[in-house]
């Protein structure tokens, strides 16, 4: 089933220092499409940081990310189309706080995709049902709650067409309540065969969605494997006694 | 009389606030440049704006450029120079705090979308710098349309420059700076009734 045909992410290498704290020491990993992956790991471990390389918000001190073959690379001509086929949910939302929902969703395809504004609406109307949020296109993102700014956030992702989503810990700044109706929606892509790569602390989601599940502790992937490997069949420590950790609060 | 002067005051302060906005964001621009000479500029205008008086350069411009150069402007001119450069100079700092003020998720969100870096700066962070801005350039605004007075020592028959011309012929000190002081004070409110406005019309806040 996996070739490397179908490889949407090559990370070779890689490795990124914050002045002389190195947070990731070298990590080696193949995204295909169509796979969810969910980042698991403690505080700290590097797993934002990882998923920052893979579209280049964080520039690798050392080592290659490729997606689709082309290399990611901040000086790079291209980095910006490139960058316009992955999108990425940040924690805090993110949301361009000076325009409508609307405008939010439909700034990127008509600056980027020379969209005409009729069909960026059209689009951007289409997503905004998708994620239940419709009757807000006119409304300004500080009238929205949490939940609902982060599912206007992933319309907005979407809204470029990515083939890779990136999602940043896209529930931990959310009040309990609120938490299901993003992960639903995040579900609800998955199914849909969109590639994606979450950085999550939600054990939950990460058992039921994931292809497979990265373990990042110290800078490395100190584990990985489907989620029934992980989960029930941890074989190196850190990794049990991180589950261990989380499952039992 | 006085109108004479409050119209010359007005002209001076609209004029010189014009350029000094123009000044202020190619200076903060420069400040904020990955080109350390740019940088370099922009610090040491910003410091010899702050650590030199206004007065000062005022004659500087106007006596010293002028004579060393063997040129002449007028005073009206010299006075607009100092004034822009000087208010330009505070604005820059105001400008690049605003936009340095603007949460660094912005940035990331805008460049993660696909938008270049020139987009995101055009679209996303000034808007929202603009925003952060609005009280402390009112500020600087306020604070130059009363530097004219200053300004007036150069020969310029401004505002305050006429309250003494007419002190000086009619003696009548009390009311004449009562006035004037009056004039300056309500040209400044209504800046400030008005700029309140915009900047709930624009407020970003809940």
């Amino acid at each position: 089933m996996i070739n490397n045909e179908n490889v949407k992410v090559e990370i070779r290498g890689l490795r990124k220092s914050f002045g002389k704290h190195e947070v990731l020491k070298g990590i080696d990993c193949d995204i295909h499409t169509g796979e969810v992956v969910c980042v698991i790991g403690p505080s700290g471990s590097g797993k934002s940081t990882f998923l920052r390389c893979i579209n280049c918000l964080e520039e690798p001190t050392a080592g290659t990310v490729k997606v689709d073959g082309n290399l990611m690379d901040e000086n790079a001509k291209n980095i910006d189309e490139l960058r316009e086929d992955v999108g990425m949910v940040f924690q805090h939302f993110n949301l361009f706080p000076h325009l409508t929902v609307l405008r939010n969703l439909t700034i990127a395809p008509t600056l980027r995709k020379k969209m005409g504004e009729e069909e960026a609406n059209k689009v951007a109307m289409e997503l905004l049902a998708r994620v239940g949020l419709a009757d807000k296109a006119t409304a300004m993102p500080r009238s929205l709650s949490g939940g609902q700014k982060q599912r206007v956030a992933i319309a907005r992702a979407l809204a470029m067409r990515p083939g890779l989503m990136l999602f940043d810990e896209p529930t931990s700044a959310l009040d309990p309540e609120m938490v299901g109706e993003v992960l639903d929606v995040m579900r609800q892509l998955a199914g849909e065969g969109m590639t994606m790569v979450v950085v999550t602390h939600e054990m939950g989601f990460a058992r039921q969605v994931s292809d497979r599940v990265l373990f990042i502790d110290q800078g490395v992937i100190a584990e990985e494997g489907t989620p029934a490997d992980v989960f029930d069949r941890p074989q190196n420590e850190r990794t049990k006694s991180f589950l261990n950790k989380v499952l039992e609060a | 009389m006085l109108t004479q002067g409050l119209s010359l005051t007005l002209e001076l302060a609209g004029v010189s606030l014009v350029f000094a906005m123009v000044i202020g964001i190619f200076a903060s621009l420069m400040g904020m440049s990955k080109n350390p000479i740019l940088r370099g500029i922009n610090k040491a205008f910003v410091a010899i704006i702050r650590g030199t008086p206004l007065l000062v350069q005022g004659f500087f411009i106007y006596f010293g450029i002028t004579g060393l150069l063997g040129i002449r402007i007028t005073a009206f001119m010299a006075g607009t120079i100092a004034l822009s450069l000087n208010a330009g100079g505070y604005l820059s700092e105001i400008f690049r705090g605003g936009i340095q003020a603007v949460d660094p998720g912005q940035r990331e969100a805008a460049r993660s979308l696909g938008l270049s870096a020139s987009q995101t700066t055009w679209r996303i962070i000034i808007p929202q710098a603009i925003r952060i801005c609005i009280p402390s350039v009112v500020n600087q605004w306020c604070i130059t349309i009363k530097d004219t007075s200053i300004i007036s020592v150069i020969g310029l028959a401004e505002l305050t420059k006429m309250g003494q011309n007419i002190i000086a012929r009619t003696y009548r000190s009390f009311e004449v700076w009562i006035i004037v002081g009056a004039m300056y004070f309500i040209v400044i409110w209504l800046l400030t009734v008005l700029a309140r406005v915009v900047e709930k019309k624009v407020s970003l806040d809940d």
